[in-house]
């Protein structure tokens, strides 16, 4: 009780939304010296000591407990928050109301629900939307080693989250995490940790920060090595928090992807990252929030469903047509069906049914410039985003490979006339704008794992 | 060291070295001297050693002095595959550097007009947009001559028909090939390629990578069935490697269909067709940096080689016979043996042609010799 008086009265830790969320795998309080240099300051505790809490607590630190399903949830949540931790997570599937009393048993201190992704909690209040689903981000290798492709024409596929952060992001304001974990009996090096950190950054959600058990046990033991990675995950994570704006930027560029959430827009994998994965700049728009508006500079909208849209969306989408706009519809008989259970990605039948509309989608949008078009990106994924004032629009890069990307070339739309490349080193480089044949163009030499592009008016 | 002779002569008593049957064609076919320069980066004056080796072949004015060049670069496969994620231009296709460099060079010589061509892996699009896909400044292209262009010879392009191209003689495969028009409105024909291996034909070098004219439209998997397809994207496997299927009606039709279905016997006679009805003017090889064991990212097992070479010759395949032996083959080698283990070699069938001699003992080697630049693709 002393302790839970003690939270009250002296914490004063920033809002939810500013979380920057670890899964903290030490307990003792002298490994919160780790984070010095690191913008992280939400610990997501399982096992700790009473000191790493008043440790983290004076540090201005926000601690979670993690409560999974299985025991006395009620039971746990109490002794947590007499431990004094600043609030709770409840990760997994509860059974129906144990958020809610939870939340009344914690009264003012914050409970953050991590759920499977078709239990996420869309258009609610919550601060936070997090799930435990995710992929886990790079290009896939076969089991030689290689890259997943096909013959001299296949690209390399990448798994991404972008595509499901982007669509719980247009239902709203609440910070997204990704708490998903690294797979098991994978070696991960330093790149894949960034990646899955930028992954989600770029679409303006935050994976929580998790490392895998050699990692956590080298960097305790003060391996040098380990130590150089933790330094470059956090100055990537601060690269990402320096710039709070783009987290009150939205997609940009002229395509529109009309997907309900409670179908096949929660997944990835799906449609949307196989429109990531062409570099076109697309706008997911949920059914229930199509409005004119929300089509505003769009110039073609891709409706997956056709069938399900209610007369009213329906009546928004004849009217975009009317007024100039391409709609690209589902082929007859098509759904968006959601895939049974709790699966994130698509089965191969599902991804050949998917197939269908991709190929209507490539053809229509072929090679036409929709905002932005980049080139020499295949290892990479790109987010497109503008500022509201729509003064300034950038593009997110993110490299997949283990090999730093040489010579991109960006080709946009829109009168910018400064451009610059801000990457994670801080040394921001002024680019040479030229004229392309549609808009302007710049080329930037080099992508390690991250950059973005600021083109300004 | 050894000399140019004990070289020839070790090369003759190699494993699978064959017979030097010749037919009278193959005795007349012409022989150009090549020229080998050392470039071991790309870092270096690409320019000055072009240059210079383009003067040991006789200097590039009389060659291409108001004369429309048309340059077949080697951009094998999607450019978003890659080798160990290199850029494409370090492992499988002609570096731009070269390609620049080859450029500048002629229009410095006083060429009217320089196109670069290439049949962009399953796209009818603009060859530029691939070009920046593979990491290329197309700017620095274009800045290179007074007059560049750029065309797609994939499908129709920028063109509105096909030029056909009869095989002269005994053709092999096909009696006549169409093609995008550039090749028609060409003066000066230039094949730019990769000194490296190819998975059906041993080798790839200056007459295999002229197999790419053939534009995927008509010679493509998803052909049409009486008329070229428009918005090819896929390969030519069907249609070329293994002929299981015909190009459209509009085409000419395959000498002999259905006779054979082996790549290794089909592919090395289209290119040496090709030699014919489309003949390479200068051949240029980019040794600096290549992979050895295929031809790009698809095939198992490549290595990154620095062979650190540049080759030329007027002759696309003495320049080749050249560029084999550089490589570490005996170029009149036959099939069963390396590089040709499962293909019968495309040097000898272009020569049996009187498109140019593979015989090393009537090509004058200038610059480097063989031995000097020798850097042997077998591991």
């Amino acid at each position: 009780m002393l302790a839970a008086l003690g939270w009250v009265a002296g914490w004063c830790a920033p809002a939810p939304q500013a979380w920057v969320p670890m899964r903290w795998p030490w307990q003792d309080a002298r490994s919160l010296d780790l984070l010095a240099g690191t913008p992280i300051n939400c610990l997501l505790l399982e096992a700790y000591s009473p000191d790493l809490v008043a440790a983290a607590e004076k540090r201005g630190l926000v601690t979670l407990e993690r409560i999974a399903p299985g025991g006395d949830t009620m039971a746990a949540a109490r002794a947590a928050l007499a431990r004094g931790v600043s609030g709770i997570v409840l990760e997994g599937s509860f059974a129906e109301g144990t958020a809610a009393a939870v939340r009344t048993e914690a009264v003012s201190r914050p409970v953050i629900e991590i759920t499977a992704r078709n239990h996420l909690a869309l258009g609610s209040a919550a601060p936070v939307l997090g799930t435990w689903q995710g992929v886990w981000p790079g290009i896939p290798t076969e089991d030689h080693g290689s890259s997943r492709m096909a013959g001299p024409s296949g690209s390399a596929w990448i798994d991404t989250n972008t595509g499901f952060i982007r669509t719980v992001r247009a239902w709203g304001d609440a910070a997204v995490w990704l708490a998903n974990t690294p797979p098991a009996g994978e070696v991960i090096t330093t790149e894949r940790y960034l990646q899955a950190i930028a992954d989600a950054a770029i679409s303006g959600g935050r994976w929580v920060v998790a490392l895998d058990r050699g990692f956590a046990g080298r960097l305790a033991a003060g391996d040098a090595s380990a130590r150089v990675s933790w330094q470059r995950m956090g100055a990537l994570l601060d690269y990402f928090e320096r710039h709070p704006e783009w987290r009150a930027m939205r997609e940009a560029g002229k395509l529109a992807l009309v997907q309900d959430p409670a179908k096949g827009g929660l997944l990835s994998g799906g449609i949307l990252d196989m429109i990531a994965v062409k570099h076109t700049p697309v706008t997911p728009v949920p059914p229930q929030r199509l409005t004119p508006e929300a089509l505003a500079g769009a110039a073609v909208a891709v409706d997956v469903d056709a069938g399900a849209l209610t007369a009213p969306e329906e009546a928004v989408l004849r009217n975009f047509a009317r007024s100039g706009g391409t709609v690209l519809t589902s082929p007859a008989g098509f759904k968006d069906e959601r895939p049974p259970g709790d699966s994130i990605t698509l089965s191969k039948a599902e991804l050949d049914r998917f197939n269908d509309i991709w190929r209507d989608v490539n053809s229509l949008v072929g090679r036409q410039n929709l905002g932005v078009r980049l080139f020499n990106v295949s290892t990479m994924l790109s987010n497109v985003l503008a500022s509201p004032d729509g003064k300034t629009e950038i593009v997110h890069l993110v490299n997949y490979s283990d090999y730093p990307v040489e010579n991109v070339t960006v080709q946009f739309l829109g009168a910018y006339r400064r451009a610059t490349l801000l990457t994670p080193d801080g040394a921001d480089k002024t680019l040479q704008v030229y004229a392309a044949d549609e808009g302007s163009g710049v080329d930037i030499d080099r992508v390690a794992v991250c950059a973005t592009l600021k083109l300004e008016l | 060291m050894i000399t140019r002779r004990e070289w020839i002569a070790m090369m003759c008593a190699a494993p699978g070295a064959a017979p030097l049957v010749r037919s009278a064609a193959a005795a007349a076919a012409p022989a150009s001297p090549v020229s080998i320069a050392r470039c071991a980066s790309y870092d270096e004056d690409v320019t000055a050693r072009l240059a210079a080796m383009f003067d040991q072949l006789g200097g590039l004015e009389r060659l291409v002095r108001a004369k429309t060049v048309t340059i077949k670069v080697n951009m094998t496969g999607s450019p978003g595959l890659r080798v160990r994620g290199k850029a494409p231009a370090l492992t499988h296709y002609t570096h731009p550097k070269v390609l620049g460099a080859t450029a500048y060079l002629m229009g410095r010589a006083g060429a009217q007009r320089i196109r670069f061509v290439e049949s962009a892996w399953a796209s009818g699009g603009p060859l530029e947009e691939m070009m920046l896909d593979a990491g290329w400044n197309v700017r620095q292209l274009i800045a290179a001559a007074p007059v560049v262009e750029f065309e797609n010879t994939n499908a129709l392009g920028k063109h509105k028909r096909y030029a056909r191209f009869p095989v002269p003689g005994d053709a092999y495969m096909y009696p006549a090939y169409d093609l995008n028009q550039a090749f028609e409105e060409t003066d000066v024909f230039v094949s730019v390629a990769k000194l490296k291996n190819h998975a059906t034909c041993g080798v790839t070098l200056s007459l295999k990578n002229c197999f790419g004219n053939l534009p995927a439209s008509i010679y493509g998997d998803d052909a049409g069935k009486d008329e070229p397809n428009e918005r090819p994207a896929r390969g030519r496997e069907s249609v070329g490697h293994r002929g299981t299927r015909r190009p459209p009606k509009s085409a000419p039709q395959e000498l002999h269909f259905g006779a054979s279905h082996d790549p290794g016997y089909r592919v090395p006679r289209i290119v040496a067709d090709l030699a014919g009805a489309r003949p390479i003017d200068l051949a240029v090889i980019d040794g600096v940096e290549s992979i050895a064991g295929g031809e790009g990212p698809w095939i198992g097992g490549l290595r990154l080689v620095q062979p650190g070479v540049l080759i030329a010759g007027l002759n696309p395949v003495s320049t080749d016979a050249v560029a084999a032996a550089v490589m570490g083959y005996n170029p009149r080698t036959t099939r069963g043996a390396a590089p040709f283990r499962s293909c019968d070699n495309m040097l000898l069938l272009a020569e049996a042609r009187g498109a140019g001699s593979a015989d090393l003992t009537r090509i004058d080697v200038r610059g480097l010799t063989i031995e000097q630049a020798l850097y042997r693709y077998e591991s």
